[in-house]
């Protein structure tokens, strides 16, 4: 599904990763650690095209992303959810509004739009929730609608980075079953974390990236 | 069909959420684009009634030719004959010394003092001569003239030409003139919609950011901002088409232009439709043109 192959990628001559080799199977559950600056933004960003790396190759779905033409970019990322620590909700729109999005920039009609949105906010419990603006929201109903809004078009890979970051224990399990629900239904799930505790909780696969490099790749004992 | 219209409502409805969001900003825009369109409108008026003008007086180029007082009718009667055979004339009209009187009684009343001191009748009589409408370049007329000049019933000829071709280069340099300030007033109208627009691209600048992160296209996240351009040229030239013509009307009634356009032609004509509806779309297409200018700036609008 995701492959690395010696990728390197440094921002004003600071390396952010290292000659990183990784490959994600397509349905995988995979946690990306490391402590802050190891590199785990720096990964993501280069599977969702918004930077291009030094050197190396990536492919996604098969996809060689080096030789990816700019305008197809948009109908890779289609293909992606994001999830992301500050949630990126658009303030002036509701709840159903934001969700809504990820449909209609791909040009979904309205009526199969209203369908699959209600659905996807009652997926992740806010059904009742669509007509609020996201800034009347609890952080955990905030990170909610932006996962509903990363999954409402079915994508193939889903992207979310420190999304428990600004969430307390219970709500970061709370996020941590809706994406295990969603890697249920097939979709393969990179997480990246610096939090512990949340890898911990369940027997998944563990990236660890430390100073741009892989220096641990495995499933850990719980 | 349904996808298309769908997505051409929301990126209508973004536009519009753009215009809201910014008011003030909006008013400015709208206002100062109104007084620049009206400038051209103005310019336009003036130009498309001069030409109209010019091509009453085109029409109707008249040499009128005074004869001799010693010619007797029949004579007259026989020149007037000639001439109507000539092919650069159209018609040829007789004016006795009687109705030229009366023509000028009519035409200024309050001048009869004048002819007192001049004996019974000081109009001599003439022959109006018509041009046809192949003869009438400034060399053809002139041809005529001299023609006529040389015939002995001919006392004296006047022709409208000169002022007819002063009044062309006028037209001409009106022209050159109004283009010349179109082109500054419509670059100074792109430039302030271009940073208007700019001031909405800052300021939706994450949610641009979003839009690319779910897979927006380039021409999804533009499109509300060009239109939104659009809008505001739209809304400008149609503030500006409003007051050119209560202008207009303020200058009808209050300079008594009514009728003829100082005393030529048929009067003082506002735009025609279709000169509107083309003004109309220049402040669309320059309202566009101030977006696309602001995104080729804003280089973060690309996904």
């Amino acid at each position: 599904m995701i492959e690395f192959f010696h990728v390197s990628k440094s921002y004003h001559g600071r390396p952010a990763l290292q000659d990183v080799s990784l490959t994600i199977e397509k349905g995988e559950f995979v946690f990306l650690t490391g402590s802050s600056g190891a590199g785990k933004t720096t990964l993501l960003r280069l599977i969702f095209c918004a930077d291009a790396p030094d050197e190396g190759q990536i492919l996604v779905n098969g996809r060689n992303l080096l030789h990816l033409k700019k305008s197809a970019v948009p109908l890779l990322r289609r293909t992606m959810g994001f999830v992301f620590q500050d949630f990126r909700l658009l303030p002036k729109k509701t709840v159903f509004e934001n969700v809504a999005l990820a449909l209609k920039v791909s040009g979904v009609p309205e009526g199969v739009l209203r369908v699959k949105t209600t659905e996807t906010l009652g997926a992740v419990g806010l059904g009742h929730k669509g007509n609020a603006l996201p800034l009347t929201l609890s952080a955990g109903e905030q990170q909610r609608v932006c996962l509903a809004r990363a999954i409402v078009n079915d994508p193939q890979v889903l992207l979310a980075d420190e999304p428990t970051g600004n969430l307390d224990a219970e709500l970061s399990g709370e996020i941590l079953d809706l994406m295990k629900a969603v890697n249920a239904r097939g979709t393969t799930v990179l997480l990246a974390t610096h939090n512990r505790d949340l890898w911990r909780r369940v027997r998944r696969r563990v990236v660890r990236l430390e100073q741009g490099r892989v220096v641990e790749d495995g499933c850990p004992e719980v | 069909m349904s996808r298309s219209v769908t997505r051409f409502r929301y990126l209508l409805g973004e536009a519009a959420d753009n215009i809201k969001a910014n008011r003030t900003t909006t008013v400015l825009a709208v206002a100062t684009t109104t007084f620049t369109m009206l400038g051209m409108g103005v310019f336009l008026l003036l130009y498309l009634n001069a030409q109209e003008a010019l091509g009453s007086l085109k029409e109707e180029i008249k040499v009128v030719v005074y004869l001799r007082d010693s010619v007797p009718s029949r004579e007259i009667v026989q020149l007037r004959s000639e001439l109507s055979r000539d092919p650069a004339v159209a018609a040829v009209e007789f004016v006795s010394r009687e109705q030229a009187l009366a023509t000028f009684r009519t035409q200024f009343p309050s001048e009869e003092r004048l002819l007192n001191g001049l004996g019974d009748n000081p109009f001599p009589a003439s022959l109006v001569v018509k041009v046809g409408p192949a003869h009438r370049s400034s060399e053809q007329v002139g041809t005529l003239v001299q023609k006529l000049k040389a015939l002995a019933e001919v006392d004296e000829v006047l022709y409208s030409q000169d002022w007819i071709d002063n009044l062309a280069v006028a037209v001409r340099y009106l022209r050159v003139l109004g283009m010349g300030i179109g082109v500054v007033l419509a670059a100074s109208m792109v430039t302030i919609l271009a940073n208007t627009i700019k001031l909405t691209l800052y300021a939706r600048r994450e949610e641009i950011e979003i839009l690319k992160l779910i897979g927006a296209t380039t021409g999804f996240i533009k499109m509300p901002f060009v239109l939104e351009g659009a809008l505001l040229g739209g809304a400008g030239a149609a503030c500006s088409l409003l007051l050119l013509r209560g202008l207009f009307g303020l200058a009808e009634s209050k300079l008594a232009l009514k009728g003829t356009f100082w005393g030529v032609g048929r009067g003082l004509a506002f735009l025609p439709d279709r000169v509107t509806v083309a003004f109309l779309l220049l402040g669309v297409m320059l309202g566009c043109l101030g977006s696309l200018v602001s995104l080729i700036q804003f280089r973060d609008a690309r996904s």
